[in-house]
């Protein structure tokens, strides 16, 4: 009778272990499906993951994505203001480190999932706010807000194609990303350089935009490294009049170069 | 002997209750059911409730700290004050009252907030501090005056829900966004909200905003979001986007919406009166107009950089007598993007546009 007593309450113990353990077994394997709120530890992302509301990876944490990974994005309620973080729309937020780890044979994909209050532009994107050393490698991204935004932050994003979303890459606040081979199609703006921001733009296709494809404002000096930029409204929109730029690939834009500062638009209407 | 031990004794002791008197102490979950004043230093190491019917009042000088806790590892310490009665803060200029972190390497979100729900009376702070919170001030269907505080590196400086809040005088800077609310009533004058990500932003609410200053923000100074809004004498500048109205009606009129690194103003689908303001210097364009009624008038609008005013919408823009800079016809239509440089767009009424630039000054008083 004793020896039973003991059994039952040792397999109610086991019983209890297995289950509060195996979300978080599951969540350092890469194998929990949904994902919200803040994490301050390692967190790995592999096969399907759904972004239900906002994640927020701490300072300290690191988010690994890796190839091959689908994004599931839920987006929000765009007029919530708690609990998100900086964005109302559902948004990928890193103070930490991100490590995105696609291939050009396994891209990591971030996808809508369509509701019947789904607007075009469905999410906020990715945020990178002081965050650590990061990588952005073949990612697709579609409908955000800011596909990446850089706050003080200076990640590599390499091979990622951004389409469809308001803006594809900003950078700002001294944040000096290293942008390589990107394809950043039909948006409104391609990539923003602003407040005293350097980022290294090399062989990046840039079509389809609004607007302007690259803006430059006064205080930040991007490399522009033999991009191709073409079918945009403005290729280059650029502050700086003493910024070198390589003007090879800058064409077929409605106006290929802007300079700021000043109207400069010349023809009467 | 017996009562000269007595008297050592309690000259002994006498120090060390005095410096356990010197600070006030609420340990885990307590709660103030009657009237209570703090003057001095109060140390907070878990939840303080101020029932309903009580009042917490706080005198001059008097420091507030909080112990961090975070439960659930999610960066916020979950620490606070929490209010269904009478919160009455009174620092004075020369002493103010203190909310902060007791911990020795103070950041954001530290503690949760002096936090208020349901508490129908008006609360006031006047004269204080408050730093390193989650939400430095925070409350459900109430209502509070802020007057001459500062908050500072909080994750949110105010966030209000269903409250009525009138701010004045107040500074809120480099907290991880500055002022946001919804389904609220909220006057705001003569305070500056600086150094966040959004400055204020509010849906469904509101606003009367008269004598601020919003800048360097790194989204948007202001975002107002099917409210209602009444802007004057502000200065909104250096932000990414200068104010962004979305869905809101409302008239802004003699504000400084310069020098931010995208557009002055965005209006989108909005219904505004847009009058007698400085648009100069911002990075893409002085104003971006989609889907939007109302008027622009007698604003000073130039050295915008790609453009004037642009017309992304199919609705006409009603533009008549504004400066763009310049005298010549040519130079005008340069500063402007329509349906004529895009066809399919609306067209803007430039029509009498003003030969030179009239005096701006900041609009404090209605017109």
């Amino acid at each position: 009778m004793k020896s039973s007593y003991w059994k039952i309450i040792g397999f109610i113990v086991a019983i209890n272990l297995v289950i509060t353990s195996v979300p978080s077994l599951l969540q350092a394997a890469g194998m929990a499906s949904e994902y919200a709120g803040a994490y301050s530890g390692d967190l790995v992302w592999q096969g399907a993951v759904t972004m239900t509301d906002d994640v927020l990876v701490l300072k300290g944490g690191t988010l690994t994505i890796h190839a091959g990974t689908q994004v599931n994005v839920l987006p929000a309620v765009g007029t919530k203001i708690d609990p998100e973080y900086l964005s109302p729309q559902t948004e990928l937020l890193i103070r930490g480190k991100l490590d995105i780890q696609g291939t050009p044979e396994a891209p990591v994909r971030f996808v809508i999932l369509e509701t019947s209050e789904t607007e075009e532009i469905a999410w906020s994107g990715i945020t990178l706010d002081r965050a650590a050393e990061s990588f952005i490698k073949h990612v697709e991204l579609e409908r955000a807000d800011i596909a990446v935004r850089c706050v003080e932050s200076s990640p590599e994003i390499k091979g990622v194609r951004i389409a469809n979303c308001r803006y594809g890459i900003v950078a700002q606040q001294q944040s000096h990303p290293k942008i390589l081979g990107n394809k950043l199609i039909d948006g409104e703006g391609g990539i923003v350089c602003l407040r005293r921001s350097n980022p290294y733009l090399l062989e990046n296709l840039i079509t389809g935009h609004d607007e302007e494809a690259v803006f430059v404002d006064a205080s930040s000096r991007p490399l522009l490294d033999r991009n191709s930029i073409s079918g945009n409204s403005i290729g280059l929109a650029l502050y700086p009049r003493d910024l070198p730029f390589d003007s090879v690939g800058v064409t077929d834009n409605q106006e290929n170069v802007r300079w700021l500062g000043r109207q400069g638009q010349v023809e009467a209407r | 002997m017996k009562l000269l031990c007595c008297l050592l004794l309690m000259m002994l002791t006498m120090p060390i209750s005095t410096i356990a008197s010197e600070v006030l102490v609420y340990q885990g979950e307590q709660t103030i059911f009657k009237d209570t004043v703090w003057n001095g230093d109060v140390l907070i190491d878990g939840i303080l409730t101020v029932a309903a019917g009580a009042t917490l009042e706080i005198r001059p000088g008097s420091q507030i700290r909080f112990t961090r806790f975070d439960s659930n590892g999610d960066g916020i310490g979950e620490h606070e004050i929490f209010s269904q009665g009478i919160i009455r803060v009174v620092g004075t200029a020369a002493d103010p009252v203190l909310f902060t972190s007791a911990e020795e390497n103070p950041r954001p979100g530290d503690w949760g907030a002096i936090n208020m729900m349901v508490s129908e009376e008006e609360n006031s702070l006047e004269h204080s501090i408050v730093e390193y919170g989650y939400r430095g001030f925070h409350a459900h269907y109430s209502r509070a005056r802020l007057s001459n505080n500062i908050f500072r590196n909080n994750m949110r400086g105010a966030q209000f829900q269903e409250s009525q809040v009138v701010i004045d005088d107040c500074r809120f800077l480099d907290n991880t966004n500055g002022v946001q609310f919804r389904d609220s009533k909220v006057t705001l004058r003569r305070s500056t909200i600086s150094g966040s990500h959004w400055g204020l932003r509010c849906v469904y609410s509101d606003l009367k905003m008269i004598g601020c200053v919003i800048e360097n923000n790194l989204v948007n100074g202001v975002n107002i979001r099917d409210g209602e809004i009444e802007a004057r004498g502000n200065r909104i500048i250096g932000n990414r986007r200068g104010l962004y109205l979305q869905r809101s009606k409302g008239q802004v009129a003699g504000n400084d919406l310069s020098a931010n690194s995208e557009h002055g103003i965005f209006l989108e689908d909005s219904k505004v009166e847009v009058v007698d303001n400085r648009l100069v210097e911002n990075g893409r364009a002085g104003v971006r107009w989609l889907n939007s009624n109302g008027r622009l008038a007698r604003n000073l609008i130039e050295k915008n950089g790609v453009y004037g005013l642009i017309n992304d919408g199919t609705t006409t823009v009603d533009a008549r007598n504004n400066w763009w800079g310049s005298n010549t016809l040519t130079d005008i239509a340069a500063a402007i993007r329509d349906g004529l440089d895009r066809p399919g767009l609306g067209l803007v009424d430039s029509r009498y546009p003003l030969v030179q630039p009239l005096p701006f000054n900041l609009l404090l008083e209605t017109p």
